[in-house]
């Protein structure tokens, strides 16, 4: 008897990656005012450029949990528009260093463009790349950031190995990200929409 | 969302990555009506979420949390 295949109706890993990829890569606009002010304070916003708070997409405000020092190193994953690299920029100083990382280019090339527009540019970078490849070095990072990205991820166990590995000793996280607990319905949980959401 | 973790798990991956001190906190719920301010959130999966979330959780579906935590020295 021909035994119907067990993941008919799950995603695999690669798919997962592409949905996420191709959703975030499709959007023409973020969140907007609605949610950054769902997320930061008045004096916050007052730090960014509209560009950048017009495509905030994230679920929580992980700089002001960080408690970031002048010169350290951070590293924001999955920076989308860049509003908390500039935040974290900002609060780093010209001795430190705010990494965004994303997989989208169009993410990246608004990013570039909202930090300079914030006057950080010299203290913040974008790279291309995957939180679970990060293309960074060993121990090269004070504090990883993340706002609503490690739930993109279908390796979350390798995404947080690589975030361990970046992080010097004694190194630090705050992650903004969703959690859910029971199950969701199977027409909800099985939406190809839904990962990327 | 699909892929998100219940709390005790998030924090269970964490500190078998090797990470110690994990701290979760700022809770935030989010509902259908939140999801829907962002445009991840097609209007076709809003829609199935009215339909099949029960009433009493369509306010609450998934929580924004901070995770805090350090490697070791």
């Amino acid at each position: 008897m021909a035994r119907e295949p067990a993941t008919r109706d799950l995603m695999f890993q690669d798919e997962i990656k592409d949905t996420v990829r191709r959703a975030y890569a499709a959007i023409e606009t973020g969140g907007g005012e609605t949610v950054a002010r769902r997320l930061y304070s008045e004096d916050e916003l007052a730090e960014v450029p509209p560009g950048a708070v017009e495509w905030a997409l994230g679920v929580g405000n992980p700089v002001r949990y960080a408690l970031l020092q002048p010169g350290e190193t951070v590293l924001d994953i999955g920076s989308g528009g860049g509003i908390d690299t500039i935040l974290a920029a900002r609060m780093v100083g010209p001795e430190g260093a705010a990494i965004g990382l994303d997989v989208v280019d169009a993410m990246l090339e608004r990013a570039r463009i909202h930090v300079t527009e914030a006057g950080v540019a010299g203290s913040a970078e974008f790279i291309r790349g995957e939180m679970e490849d990060i293309p960074l070095p060993d121990g090269s990072v004070d504090v990883v950031i993340s706002n609503g990205v490690l739930n993109l991820s279908a390796r979350k166990s390798r995404a947080l190995a690589e975030i361990f590995r970046v992080l010097g000793p004694g190194g630090r996280i705050s992650l903004a990200d969703l959690t859910v607990e029971g199950e969701l319905p199977p027409e909800v949980a099985n939406d190809q929409s839904a990962w990327a959401g | 969302m699909s892929g998100a973790l219940a709390e005790r798990v998030f924090a269970e991956k964490l500190e078998r990555a090797g990470f110690e001190d994990v701290w979760v906190g700022g809770h935030r719920s989010y509902g259908i009506e939140d999801a829907a301010r962002y445009p991840l959130f097609t209007p076709e999966l809003i829609e199935v979420m009215k339909r099949t979330i029960s009433p009493e959780r369509r306010d609450h579906v998934a929580t924004g949390v901070i995770v805090k935590a350090r490697k070791p020295v």
